[in-house]
C-alpha cells in the first residue's frame, strides 16, 4: 500500500477501527473507557440509552463478568500484561446478553507504566452454543468415568478377541495388577476362573449370545466374583464389538451360603436322629401296640420331613407325600390318585402328611383296605378359586358304621388341618365307603 | 508433605525482622503482592504462599469436601506459621484471603500480633432481613460460578506461552504467562464458590486481633456500607479508605498500600 497517499491510509485505518467486525475498546489502567468502536456501541445499543453512561470496561459485562473482571482479568493485565479469549456476556441495553470472547492487551511507556488497556470483543454467540454442547457432554463423560474409576468392581474393557482395552482402578484393587500390566492381554488369562479356562470366549461365542451375560466363578486365588458381560454394540457390526465386563467380589455372600448349606444339612441330620431317638425311647416307655402305632406317626412325619428337605424346606410336592401314603397302604393297587401337581407349603406338608397317615392306618384297620379287594380312590381338583380339594374315598371295604368315639386319628384329622391349613373338612360315613374331603389354599 | 512445600511458601527480606506473612484472594496466587513486597523488604521477614489449590501449591491436596469450608485454608496458614516457627507474625490478606487470615487469627491469637485487611469483606451476599448490604443477591453469585464454568475452556489457552501482540518476552514474562493465575478449572469453581457464598459476618464480630482495614472508594465488589459495617463492628479495627478503582489495590496502587501498611505496623 506504499502508493496510497498518506491521509487516505489514515481514513481507511479509521474506518477500519470504527466499523472492524470485532467491537474494540481501551481503558485506563484503572479500566475507565476512553474509547468505544461503532462496532461495539451498536451491540451494546448505548443509543438507546443515553442517560445511563457506562464508565468502566466492567460496566459493558453482565454481572458474573464484572465479578470476573475485578477479580482475574485486572491483575492479569497488569502481571502478565494480557488476558486472551475470556468468555463473557454483553449487558446489551433492551436486550439478551450477547456472548462474547474478550481479549486485551496492556499498553506502556517507554518508562515501563502502564498507559492504556486494549481490547478486542469478538461475537461469540455460535461459539457459545457449540461450547454448551461440548461441555455437557464433557461433564457427562467426566461423571460416568468417574463412577467407573471409583466403583469398587472391576470394570473392564474387553475386544471381541478377549483382548483387555480398559482396566479401572476396581479392577487394579481386586486383582493386584495395574492397567498397564492388563492392558493387550486375554482377559481370561488375567483373570483366570476355577473349571472355565476360556470363559470370555466360551461366552461370548456365537449362539450363547444375549443382551447380558451372567454368571458367577472362582477366581485362582479362591475369591468368587459374579461376571456381567454386555456387548457395547457402539461399532455397531457384529463379532466385532468390545464388552463391557463387569466383576463383583461375592466371596462374602458366596462363604455365607456354603456355611448356610452345610448348617441346613447339618440340621437335617439331626432332625432325623431326634426322631429315631424318639422312637427308640418310645418302643421303651410304651406298650407294644402303643409304641408301634406312635413310632408308625413318627414316620409319617419323618416322610414328610424327607419330603420338605428335598426343596431345602421351602415346600413339599403333593405327590409325594401321597407316594409315601400309597406305600404304607400296600401299593399303588389299593391307592388309586389322580390329580395334577400341587406344591405345598412347609406346615401343609407336614400336617397333611399326618393327616395322610392316620386315613390310611385307619383304612387299614377298618376300613377299605382292612380287605384283599378293597381300594382307596384319591382325588385332587383345582377349583376355580385356585383351592384345593382333595377327595378320598374307600370302596370294596366292609359296611361303614359311624364310630361312637373318634379316636385320636380322627381328632388328629379334624383339628389340625382346620387349624394349620384354614381347611374345610368334612367326614362322610357313607355305609358304601368311608368319605373325607379337605379344602384350601395350596401353597 | 510438609505445609511450606504444599503452599509453595517463599521466605524472603529480613531474616531478623518481624515477619508479615500474606495471604492472597481469589482469582490468582502469590504474585499478586510483588509490587507490595519490596517496601517491607528492609525491615521484616517476608512469607507469601499460594493458598491450596492454587498456583503452584499441591493442586492434589485440595480435597473439595475439607475446602468447602474457609477454616481448612486458616488451618493451612496456622501450620505454615508452625513449621516456620515465626513467633509472632503480622497476617496481611487480601479480599477472601484477608478472611483467611482473619479465621487464622481467631484460632490461634498467640500467633499473630495484627491483620492488615486489603479490600475484604466478610459476606458478599446481601442480608436485608439483618440490614447488611453486601452488594449481591444469591442470583447473582449464582451466575458466577456458572461464568467459572463457562472460563473452562479458555482456561489453557490463558497458560499458552507465547502470545501474538506481546509486548517483546523477556524471561520474567514468560515465566509469568506460565504461572500466573494458574488454577485448576474444577478448583477455580469450587473455590469460587466457598468464596462468594462465604458469610463470615459473625468470625469478623469476634476479631481477636487489631486489623487495619483497607478499602477503595471505587471498588466493584465491595460496596461502601461494607466497610462501614466493619468499621462499627469488627472489634479493633482502624478502617482507611484509599481512592482507588477496582478490587485490588495491592495491584493497582501497590504505594499506597504499602504506605498506609507502614504507617499502621510503624504505629505500634
Amino acid at each position: 500500500m506504499a502508493e496510497l497517499a498518506q491521509p487516505r491510509h489514515l481514513d481507511v485505518a479509521a474506518e477500519l477501527i470504527e466499523d472492524a467486525p470485532c467491537g474494540i475498546a481501551v481503558t485506563d489502567p484503572d479500566g475507565r473507557l476512553q474509547y468505544i468502536n461503532a462496532t461495539l456501541s451498536n451491540w451494546l445499543a448505548l443509543n438507546a440509552r443515553p442517560e445511563r453512561p457506562r464508565r468502566r470496561l466492567s460496566e459493558l459485562l453482565t454481572l458474573p463478568g464484572r465479578m470476573y473482571y475485578e477479580t482475574h482479568m485486572a491483575p492479569m493485565m497488569r502481571l502478565q500484561g494480557y488476558v486472551r479469549e475470556i468468555s463473557c456476556a454483553l449487558e446489551v441495553e433492551g436486550g439478551p446478553p450477547l456472548p462474547v470472547m474478550l481479549s486485551g492487551v496492556a499498553r506502556r511507556d517507554a518508562g515501563g507504566s502502564f498507559t492504556r488497556f486494549d481490547y478486542t470483543i469478538f461475537d461469540a454467540r455460535e461459539r457459545r452454543v457449540y461450547e454448551e454442547e461440548l461441555r455437557h457432554a464433557q461433564r457427562e463423560a467426566d461423571e460416568l468415568a468417574a463412577i467407573v474409576r471409583s466403583s469398587p468392581n472391576a470394570i473392564l474393557r474387553v475386544d471381541a478377541a478377549g483382548r483387555v482395552r480398559r482396566w479401572n482402578a476396581g479392577a487394579t484393587r481386586l486383582f493386584g495388577l495395574d492397567a498397564e500390566a492388563a492392558l493387550g492381554r486375554q482377559v481370561d488369562k488375567v483373570i483366570p476362573f476355577e473349571d472355565r479356562p476360556d470363559w470370555f470366549t466360551a461366552s461370548v461365542a456365537p449362539g450363547c449370545d444375549g443382551p447380558e451375560i451372567l454368571f458367577e466363578a472362582v477366581h485362582g486365588c479362591g475369591r468368587a466374583f459374579e461376571v456381567t458381560l454386555a456387548p457395547i454394540g457402539e461399532r455397531g457390526l457384529p463379532g466385532e464389538e468390545d464388552w463391557s465386563v463387569i466383576l463383583r467380589d461375592v466371596s462374602r455372600r458366596y462363604a455365607a451360603e456354603q456355611h448356610l448349606r452345610v448348617m441346613v444339612d447339618e440340621m437335617k441330620h439331626r432332625v432325623k436322629n431326634t426322631l429315631g431317638v424318639v422312637s427308640g425311647i418310645a418302643r421303651q416307655s410304651l406298650g407294644r401296640d402303643e409304641a408301634a402305632q406312635f413310632v408308625s406317626r413318627l414316620q409319617a412325619l419323618s416322610q414328610a420331613h424327607d419330603a420338605l428337605t428335598a426343596t431345602d424346606g421351602t415346600g413339599a410336592e403333593l405327590h409325594d407325600l401321597l407316594d409315601f401314603a400309597r406305600r404304607e397302604a400296600g401299593g399303588a393297587a389299593r391307592l388309586h390318585i389322580n390329580g395334577p401337581p400341587v406344591r405345598l407349603g412347609a406346615r401343609q406338608a407336614t400336617s397333611l402328611s399326618m393327616a395322610l397317615h392316620e386315613l390310611v392306618t385307619n383304612a387299614l384297620k377298618y376300613g377299605a383296605l382292612s380287605r384283599a379287594e378293597g381300594h382307596v380312590q384319591v382325588d385332587l381338583d383345582i377349583e376355580d378359586d385356585g383351592r384345593l380339594r382333595l377327595l378320598w374315598r374307600e370302596h370294596g371295604g366292609p359296611p361303614v358304621v359311624p364310630p361312637t368315639r373318634r379316636g385320636f386319628g380322627t381328632k388328629m384329622i379334624g383339628l389340625v388341618l382346620k387349624a394349620e391349613l384354614g381347611a374345610e373338612v368334612s367326614f362322610d360315613f357313607d355305609p358304601s365307603g368311608f368319605c373325607f374331603q379337605v379344602i384350601f389354599m395350596p401353597g | 508433605m510438609r505445609a511450606t512445600e504444599r503452599n509453595n511458601v517463599t521466605v524472603t527480606g529480613a531474616s531478623d525482622g518481624t515477619p508479615l506473612v500474606f495471604v492472597h484472594g481469589f482469582g490468582c496466587d502469590q504474585t499478586m503482592w510483588r509490587q507490595v513486597l519490596p517496601a517491607f523488604a528492609d525491615r521484616h521477614r517476608l512469607i507469601v504462599y499460594d493458598l491450596t489449590g492454587m498456583g503452584k501449591s499441591d493442586l492434589s491436596a485440595y480435597v473439595p469436601n475439607r475446602y468447602a469450608d474457609l477454616g481448612a485454608h486458616a488451618e493451612d496458614l496456622l501450620e505454615i506459621l508452625d513449621e516456620l516457627q515465626l513467633g509472632e507474625a503480622v497476617l496481611i490478606g487480601h479480599s477472601i484471603g484477608a478472611t483467611i487470615a482473619l479465621l487464622a487469627a481467631n484460632r490461634a491469637p498467640h500467633l499473630v500480633s495484627r491483620l492488615v485487611m486489603v479490600s475484604p469483606t466478610p459476606s458478599f451476599l446481601e442480608d436485608a432481613a439483618q440490614g447488611y448490604a453486601g452488594g449481591f443477591s444469591r442470583a447473582d453469585l449464582e451466575g458466577l460460578v456458572g461464568f467459572l464454568d463457562e472460563n473452562h475452556l479458555g482456561w489453557s489457552a490463558q497458560m499458552a506461552p507465547t502470545i501474538a501482540g506481546q509486548p517483546a518476552g523477556s524471561e520474567a514474562t514468560e515465566e509469568l504467562t506460565q504461572s500466573f493465575c494458574r488454577t485448576d478449572p474444577a478448583i477455580a469453581r469450587h473455590f469460587g464458590h466457598v468464596t462468594f457464598f462465604a458469610d463470615r459476618r459473625a468470625d469478623f464480630e469476634s476479631a481477636a486481633r487489631p486489623s487495619l482495614i483497607l478499602h477503595c472508594d471505587d471498588d466493584a465488589l465491595v460496596p461502601m456500607p461494607v466497610a462501614d459495617w466493619m468499621r462499627e463492628k469488627v472489634p479493633g479495627a482502624t478502617l482507611r479508605v484509599i481512592s482507588a478503582t477496582g478490587h485490588c489495590p495491592h495491584m493497582t496502587v501497590p504505594d499506597i498500600v504499602s504506605a498506609e501498611t507502614r504507617d499502621y505496623l510503624g504505629s505500634g
